[in-house]
């Protein structure tokens, strides 16, 4: 009898919801408006806090989110108890603005129309000295209900899935007709699976035994995350109790959330491998062309890439509000655009320029020193390493020791959710990236006259020059291109890593380990070995649960990788003597 | 096809069969057999890619096959389970196609690393270098006509002084198979003579393959000794020379020109 | 053959006349107060320098081997002085980065170390082995030139993240620092630190005199054979990588005692002195005073670190790293040979001067004639 009463209560609470939801019509909003305000000034002078939380919980009738806004009100004392000396107690809210001494013109709550005294004049009170309407943990736990059911209905989904999910905590039997309820008119996908996850968690707590294991079942099924630490609790709780039905549906239950889990971890740790991969690929990119196909070993690599970054930076404060540096002690200005609109579109200008900047400073670079070094190869490692020091310097003398601010664009941190498994926008940025670098650097290897040169000259300086190839031009050139590739690593990095002076120290082992995993000049092979070692950096990870201890098993790995390998994952074979 | 005839009593020093090593597709030996006999000089030849140098390779360690057997003194050793120092320490010396020698370091200090004995680390550092391998080195330096330059570094030497040098490095060694990679290349023809002389001595102590292009020496040093003409990394043909260059497939791959021109 | 050419221009009497300066004539001005206490530890410190740059050079200069690991095994022989020193401070309470974690008492792997003995036994273990291990597969698998390089400077890097675990027990970020006593002696004694000078002066000429005997002998001629042309020395016999092996623990071990050393002095040690930096400024130090020298890396590792120590403090500071990778870059271009080699390159630089003025001279005539002629 009861039973079927609520049931009757909250299907009438719910039509007359979906009318105040759905209905635009600004004559029925007015009324719901009114009838808000009154009854919560009525309760604000209830007599007794019982009385008060009875007309709030009457507003479970009409739960809007106005009604939310008020309660805030009152919780915070906004809400002044204005006694006109007569006895008669009205509950006031504050309009305009303070006057001389400190008070405010009033108005009612009920209305919103201006509190008059006796004498016709719009009462002003001070809120230093009048009270204002109190609340008791009875009356806030009686608003919370009258919120959640105005949550569990929010159009907006995200605020929707957000409510449905809270309102399992606790398993309160009594919460179960209103969502079922819901379950039956919700449309949305995402909304049915969560009241369903929520109805069953609920019904864990269930008197009637068919109906605990269902749920378990149903869980089970749907391979609940969020039930996971409930159910182990009801498996505990029915093993010592020897439910016998129970405790194998809360097993199997588990048994199919466990394999859930797994698969999840396994797919977020493919997914982070992925993209760590990528960034591998991205810093190292440039270095396969410098060291893999040239063999000069530029320890400068990670200057480049924070030339690409500090680039990405001076083009951002361009388009925004310009900057001032003093390098040397010379105070310098460049003007800014001030744009507003499209000021997040800089990167588009920051990739071409810190490519462009970069590699210049790998010509210059190339012309002044490495070009005396080709035939000394660890020689290049040492000058290359002094030019990084100068390099460092330079950067911090222009743009001062500090990490430099270089806003990312704000879509880059929004996340896509597909089965569980979470794919943070600015990953799928960086293996998109990835994807477009690979892409260029092989177009302009095989399909263009440069990287024939390229690789002739690579393969064999002295024969390219017999064959009348300008040699010195494309080492040149293909410095500045590895260079350039370095300076968009850098503009890459500027999104989502601090950018600072030092900050290509923090890239270069890694940037040189993958280079020689894969094997000296071949793309393709750092390719596989920069996804190779993302992958198994985040696997060694997942497992250990330590990111320190992961990163020296892959050094580990690594150098026991090169006992089987020693020149990499793909090797130039060939049959000179040394 | 000329094989070894399944009469042959005495044991071979070195017995190469079914060898074959491809590099990328390209089969520089390709199911060779050779057999040689101790004391032998033996002289191969061979246009340019036929595998020569592949062929030494092979046998001091430096590739391994794809398949076939290496066996060294009558089968008691397998070359191919050994490594470079291991197979060197057997007593096979190489002199190398280009001349290698370490430069940094004086004539005499060349032939002292060289010189037979101990190759320990506990050795170099404690061991004294005798009267009688002083007496060698001094001989030695003789036979390959360095004696005024014991004392300078090897890298100013000329070409064919690094050659000989290289020599009296096998020399030093004592090797019992001396592997001779073109040593006549780059050499005056009166140097090349006393090459070929200087081999010619060392016959019959040592065991000794010459690979060499030049005819004229292979004529002066094998004398009526077996040739072997290999030919995209398979033996062509074996025989002495005169037999050799009469062969028609010889003549069709590799000597036809020459013996035109001749 | 009795008279072997002598390889090395630094003659024997200029070495003890050096040797005598260091370990007699210094502390004997110290102690007469002519050299400040500052000097003494100043240069206490670049003698540790010292014995650094010669393991590097004993791999790079005579092997051919660039080692980017040296600060590793240099930390990791500071890092067991520092375990016998933080023993040896005595009293109940356990140092912070112990008591932090809960302990009360001191881990097992610490107790050994109150020994003296133990501790200089484990300088030379520890690095030791992991030179033993890392090179034992390096060189098996032959792998050379920079590819060694690059692995060595992985090796460090990988230890200095251990090191700066806590967990690690080794004291983390901050390492072990406020000794108090050595072998019974107080640190901050004046006594103390004149005699860790000497020790440390006694240990560089020990170090150099090794050198000098390793490198004289049939085992430094095959050292600079593997530099030079590793694969020939194959072929001649010799099994490279157990040379190579040899050399390599050999300078680990050198690097280990020169960093044991230069703990007690400076009074701190933790993992930033791992950084892989540190290792290519002790190359630095090599390559300017010349390497494949025995005299050479010294001479550089002094001449760097006092002109730092000058040039870093004041108005140059912020210049220092340029002046220091600049330098590097002008030597590897124009000094491959560094300070030591210098005369000689001079030399020659006069000598090719003066030939060209004589080969000009004689055309100049041959010009003036056809002008003259007509």
């Amino acid at each position: 009898m009861l039973k079927d009463f609520i049931t009757t209560l909250t299907s009438q609470i719910f039509s007359l919801m979906l009318i105040g939801f759905v209905s635009s019509s600004a004559c029925f909003a007015e009324v719901k408006e009114k009838f808000i305000r009154e009854t919560i000034a009525s309760a604000t002078v209830a007599a007794t806090p019982d009385e008060q939380r009875e007309i709030i919980l009457t507003l479970k009738l009409k739960p809007t989110p106005e009604a939310v806004t008020w309660f805030e009100k009152w919780k915070s004392g906004e809400i002044f108890l204005h006694d006109d000396g007569a006895g008669v107690i009205t509950p006031v809210v504050l309009t305009g603005t303070a006057d001389g001494d400190d008070s405010f013109a009033t108005a009612k709550l009920s209305d919103g129309t201006p509190c008059l005294s006796a004498d016709g004049k719009v009462v002003r009170i001070n809120p230093k000295t009048v009270d204002f309407a109190e609340t008791d943990s009875g009356l806030r736990r009686a608003m919370k209900e009258v919120s959640d059911l105005v949550a569990l209905a929010d159009p907006d989904l995200t605020n929707r899935l957000r409510a449905i999910k809270e309102s399992a905590i606790g398993q309160k039997i009594e919460k179960l007709p209103v969502l079922q309820l819901l379950r039956t008119k919700e449309k949305n996908a995402a909304a049915i699976r969560a009241l369903d996850e929520t109805i069953a968690i609920i019904q864990l707590r269930s008197t009637d035994p068919a109906e605990r294991v269902a749920a378990c079942r149903k869980l089970g099924e749907i391979q609940s995350l969020s039930a996971y630490d409930t159910v182990k609790t009801i498996l505990a709780e029915s093993k010592a109790k020897g439910d016998k039905p129970m405790v194998d549906a809360a097993g199997e239950a588990l048994k199919s959330i466990d394999s859930h889990i797994s698969r999840i971890n396994a797919a977020g740790t493919a997914f982070r491998g992925l993209s760590l991969g990528s960034v591998l690929l991205v810093v190292a990119i440039g270095l396969a062309i410098t060291f893999g196909l040239m063999g000069v070993i530029n320890m400068a690599h990670g200057e480049f890439i924070a030339v690409g970054a500090y680039t990405t930076y001076v083009i951002q404060n361009f388009f925004a509000n310009g900057l001032k540096l003093s390098p040397f002690g010379v105070s310098m200005s460049l003007p800014g655009l001030h744009l507003t609109h499209g000021a997040d579109s800089y990167f588009i200008v920051a990739l071409p320029a810190s490519f462009l900047i970069a590699a210049l400073v790998g010509v210059a670079l190339e012309r002044s020193v490495i070009q005396f070094l080709y035939k000394r190869p660890l020689e290049s490692l040492l000058a290359t390493w002094g030019i990084s020091l100068v390099m460092q310097q330079i950067l911090k003398f222009i743009f001062g020791s500090n990490n430099v601010q270089v806003s990312s664009p704000a879509w880059l941190s929004g996340s896509w959710t597909i089965n569980d498994v979470q794919f943070v926008w600015n990953r799928v940025f960086v293996i998109g990236f990835a994807v477009v670098i690979i892409v260029i650097t092989w177009l302009v290897l095989n399909k263009t006259s440069l990287g024939l040169l390229i690789r002739a000259v690579m393969q064999n300086r002295n024969m390219a020059a017999c064959m009348g190839v300008r040699t010195e031009r494309v080492n040149t050139m293909t410095f500045g291109f590895g260079c350039g590739l370095a300076g968009l690593a850098g503009a890459f990095l500027s999104q989502m890593a601090n950018v600072g002076p030092s900050m290509g120290q923090l890239y270069i082992v890694d940037s040189f380990m993958t280079v020689v995993v894969g094997g000296v000049g071949n793309i393709m092979g750092t390719v596989i070995s920069a996804l190779g070692i993302g992958m198994s950096d985040q696997t060694f990870q997942q497992y250990l649960g330590n990111p320190v201890i992961g990163k020296i098993l892959v050094l580990g790995a690594i150098i026991l990788f090169l006992q089987w390998r020693p020149a990499g994952l793909f090797v130039t074979r060939s049959r000179s003597l040394d | 096809m000329i094989q070894e005839s399944p009469m042959h009593q005495k044991p071979f020093l070195l017995a190469a069969e079914g060898l074959t090593r491809s590099f990328d597709g390209f089969k520089a030996i390709n199911d060779l057999n050779f057999y040689l006999d101790e004391g032998e000089l033996r002289t191969v030849i061979g246009p340019n890619g036929a595998g020569k140098t592949t062929f030494l390779d092979l046998i001091t360690g430096r590739t391994k096959p794809d398949v076939g057997s290496l066996k060294w003194d009558d089968g008691k050793h397998d070359l191919l389970k050994m490594n470079e120092y291991e197979i060197y320490r057997l007593g096979i010396g190489r002199k190398f196609q280009t001349p290698t020698v370490y430069n940094d370091h004086t004539v005499t200090e060349n032939l002292v690393l060289s010189l037979a004995g101990s190759r320990g680390i506990w050795h170099s550092l404690f061991g004294k270098i005798t009267s009688q391998q002083k007496d060698r080195i001094a001989e030695i330096l003789k036979i390959i006509k360095l004696s005024d330059s014991a004392y300078r570094k090897a890298g100013i030497l000329a070409h064919g002084q690094k050659q000989w040098l290289e020599i009296g490095m096998l020399l030093a060694q004592e090797a019992r198979l001396l592997l001779v990679d073109e040593p006549a290349a780059g050499m005056t023809d009166e140097e090349t003579y006393r090459t070929g002389e200087l081999l010619l001595s060392l016959a019959g102590k040592h065991t000794i393959i010459v690979i060499e292009h030049d005819m004229t020496f292979v004529r002066q040093i094998s004398q009526g000794r077996k040739v072997t003409v290999l030919h995209q990394g398979h033996v062509l043909c074996e025989g002495p020379v005169d037999q050799v260059q009469s062969d028609e497939r010889v003549i069709e791959v590799y000597l036809g020109r020459k013996s035109k021109a001749a | 053959m009795n008279k072997q050419p002598i390889t090395s221009r630094v003659h024997l009497p200029i070495l003890i006349a050096t040797a005598i300066i260091l370990l007699v004539v210094v502390p004997v001005l110290h102690r007469c107060g002519i050299i400040s206490d500052f000097t003494l530890g100043n240069w206490g410190k670049y003698l540790c320098y010292g014995i650094l740059a010669i393991s590097i050079d004993l791999l790079w200069g005579y092997t051919g081997l660039l080692c980017l690991g040296q600060a590793l095994f240099f930390t990791l022989g500071g890092y067991m002085m520092g375990m016998y020193l933080m023993r040896s401070i005595g009293g109940k309470a356990m140092p912070t980065f112990l008591s932090m974690r809960g302990f009360t008492e001191w881990p097992s792997f610490f107790l050994p170390f109150s020994s003296f003995p133990f501790a200089m036994l484990m300088m030379v273990v520890v690095p030791g082995l992991l030179a033993l291990g890392f090179g034992f597969l390096a060189f098996r698998s032959r792998i050379k030139g920079v590819y060694f390089s690059i692995l060595t400077q992985a090796l460090t890097y990988g230890a200095a993240l251990l090191f700066f675990r806590n967990e690690m027990l080794m004291g983390g970020n901050n390492g072990f620092t406020d000794f108090r006593t050595l072998l019974g002696f107080d640190l901050r004694d004046i006594g103390t630190k004149r005699s860790l000078y000497i020790a440390t002066a006694l240990l560089l000429i020990g170090v150099v005199a090794l050198c000098k005997w390793l490198t004289g002998s049939r085992f430094g001629l095959i050292q600079r054979a593997i530099r030079d042309s590793e694969n020939r020395v194959l072929f001649s016999g010799y099994a490279t990588a157990n040379y190579k092996l040899f050399v390599f623990v050999i300078s680990a071990v050198i690097a280990s005692f020169a960093g044991a050393l230069f703990v007690p002095q400076v009074g701190i040690i933790n993992p930033s002195e791992m950084d892989t930096s540190k290792s290519l400024e002790a190359v630095v130090w090599v390559a300017l005073g010349g390497r494949g020298t025995i005299i050479g890396p010294v001479l550089g590792a002094i001449s760097v670190n006092a002109l730092k120590s000058w040039a870093s403090s004041g108005a140059t500071a912020d210049f220092w790293p340029m002046i220091l990778g600049g330098s590097f870059v002008l030597v590897v271009l124009f000094m491959p040979k560094g300070i030591v080699g210098l005369p000689a390159q001079i030399q020659g630089v006069l000598a090719r001067l003066k030939k060209k003025k004589e080969e000009e001279e004689i055309p100049a005539i041959s010009e003036k004639s056809p002008a003259t002629d007509p």
